[in-house]
């Protein structure tokens, strides 16, 4: 109960101060949005093919402005010596990672909702049931990319070129993760029926699990000790 | 100092595997070249495969080095492992490199094209390519110290369990790649098989004699570094008085 409520302060709190400012939150946005449309523009718009690609271009659109947010995470509590503060505190060096972790995932999920309902518009989606599976791969994915995410903000806060270090960190490692989304992605809105849906759904699980795990032992050796 | 004896010894070691590189490196080009029959339907081109799997297999016994070293680095704190993770990493990709020349070389005669992005193999290779190649990135980019080696630790952790994760994600795609072992058994003939066996054994004399000789450079430059600060501590407590709190009291006045 003491671990729950302490990760939804650190969760909390993040949200919190994102919320006075919403910089992140406004530039997340706009770089999505304009993602979306270059991409549109760069392929025939309206066109057959540009359709087909779409669900790439949708993830594209997610994973960019979304270093936006997990570059920001660390970096505020680096700049103001604010992580000493939870250092300090009787927090275990786990629930300290969930709970960014969930700040991060929560804020990319806040946004991606958003895009998402941009990318729907902009390409032309028909309003289905449809719409609920890409919801569930969107979470999915999501929480993949702020997993991983989230331990490499961490060891690049230090770091003056932490913007360009943290994408060529994040994104070697969570290649499976767009892998599989854009393909699962594709066949929810693009194809006529499911057929890869369940393992490439099971497979997203597993690498979230993987992950989360992973950065729950290891933060203990990123983050001061 | 202790880092150079390990050095002397890294070396020592190293010089010793000179000999049984060269034989064995003479060893596999007849094997793969002479010894080895020409392969039925692709002809000569066939040959380049003893090379490219031998380092193919080799190169994951890099990155599995760079996997425990950074375990033990995390578990005893010894620079050491961060050293042998280094160079376990740079060897680990520049035979990853040689694997995906080697592959679009015999990839461009037998499926007429360079890249077959539809082949789950070359795209994981790819992606290992580019995790270890950031992990190098990331290593240049810090300072030396306790924290670079630490996140480096957990980044070439990290890296580790993402291959058995890429591999299980691109087959889920299709495959066309050859394969050559099918539970258990070889699609070989025996000369080849003997090829492929000594050019896997060449490749990993090769592994240990680049990693002891950059592990001994790595020492070196440690305890070059470390005899240069020794210095400047002694000239410090000998000239603290006059010169230098002269200049200190100069750059305060400023």
């Amino acid at each position: 109960m003491k671990h729950l409520s302490q990760l939804w302060t650190l969760a909390i709190k993040d949200l919190r101060i994102e919320y006075r400012s919403r910089h992140a939150f406004r530039n997340t946005l706009f770089f999505g949005l304009l993602i979306l449309i270059i991409f549109q523009v760069a392929f025939e718009p309206g066109s057959q093919a540009t359709r087909e690609a779409s669900p790439g271009i949708l993830w594209v659109a997610l994973l960019f402005p979304g270093m936006i947010r997990l570059n920001q995470s660390f970096q505020m509590e680096t700049e103001e010596s604010s992580l000493y503060g939870i250092v300090l505190s009787p927090v275990d060096r786990g629930i300290f990672f969930l709970g960014k972790f969930l700040g991060n995932w929560l804020f990319l999920l806040l946004t991606g909702l958003i895009t998402t309902a941009a990318f729907l518009i902009f390409f032309n989606f028909p309003v289905s049931q449809r719409l609920l599976l890409l919801a569930i791969v969107v979470v999915m994915g999501l929480a993949g990319f702020a997993a991983v995410g989230t331990v490499m903000a961490a060891m690049v806060a230090a770091s003056p070129s932490r913007e360009v270090l943290l994408s060529i960190l994040v994104f070697p490692i969570i290649f499976p993760v767009i892998l599989a989304a854009v393909q699962v992605s594709q066949e929810v809105l693009v194809r006529e029926e499911l057929t890869a849906f369940g393992p490439w759904l099971r497979f997203l699980a597993v690498f979230d699990v993987v992950y989360l795990a992973t950065g729950f032992l290891v933060f203990e050796y990123v983050v001061g000790e | 100092m202790k880092s150079l004896d390990n050095a002397r010894r890294c070396l020592r070691i190293s010089s010793a595997l000179m000999a049984p590189l060269a034989l064995g490196f003479v060893i596999a080009l007849w094997a793969a070249f002479i010894h080895a029959p020409r392969e039925r339907e692709m002809g000569e081109v066939q040959r380049i495969f003893y090379f490219h799997v031998g380092a193919a297999w080799n190169f994951y016994v890099c990155f599995f080095i760079v996997f425990v070293a950074g375990i033990l680095y995390l578990w005893k704190r010894k620079r050491i492992w961060d050293q042998i993770a280094a160079s376990a990493a740079e060897i680990g990709l520049m035979l990853t490199t040689v694997t995906l020349l080697t592959g679009i070389l015999w990839a461009r005669p037998i499926w007429n094209t360079w890249w077959p992005w539809g082949d789950p193999r070359v795209t994981s290779v790819l992606v290992l390519w580019l995790i270890y190649a950031a992990y190098l990135i990331f290593r240049s980019s810090m300072p030396d110290g306790e924290k670079k080696f630490k996140y480096c630790a957990v980044f070439g952790i990290i890296g580790f369990l993402d291959i058995p994760v890429v591999h299980m994600s691109i087959r889920i795609w299709r495959s066309i790649h050859p394969v050559v072992i099918e539970g258990g058994k070889m699609n070989l003939e025996g000369p080849m098989i003997a090829a492929l066996f000594i050019a896997v054994g060449a490749f990993t004399i090769l592994v240990a004699v680049l990693l002891c000789l950059r592990l001994a450079q790595r020492l070196q430059s440690a305890a070059a570094a470390e005899m240069m600060l020794e210095d400047l501590s002694d000239y410090e407590e000998e000239d603290a008085s006059a010169g230098l709190r002269e200049a200190a009291a100069g750059r305060v006045s400023e």
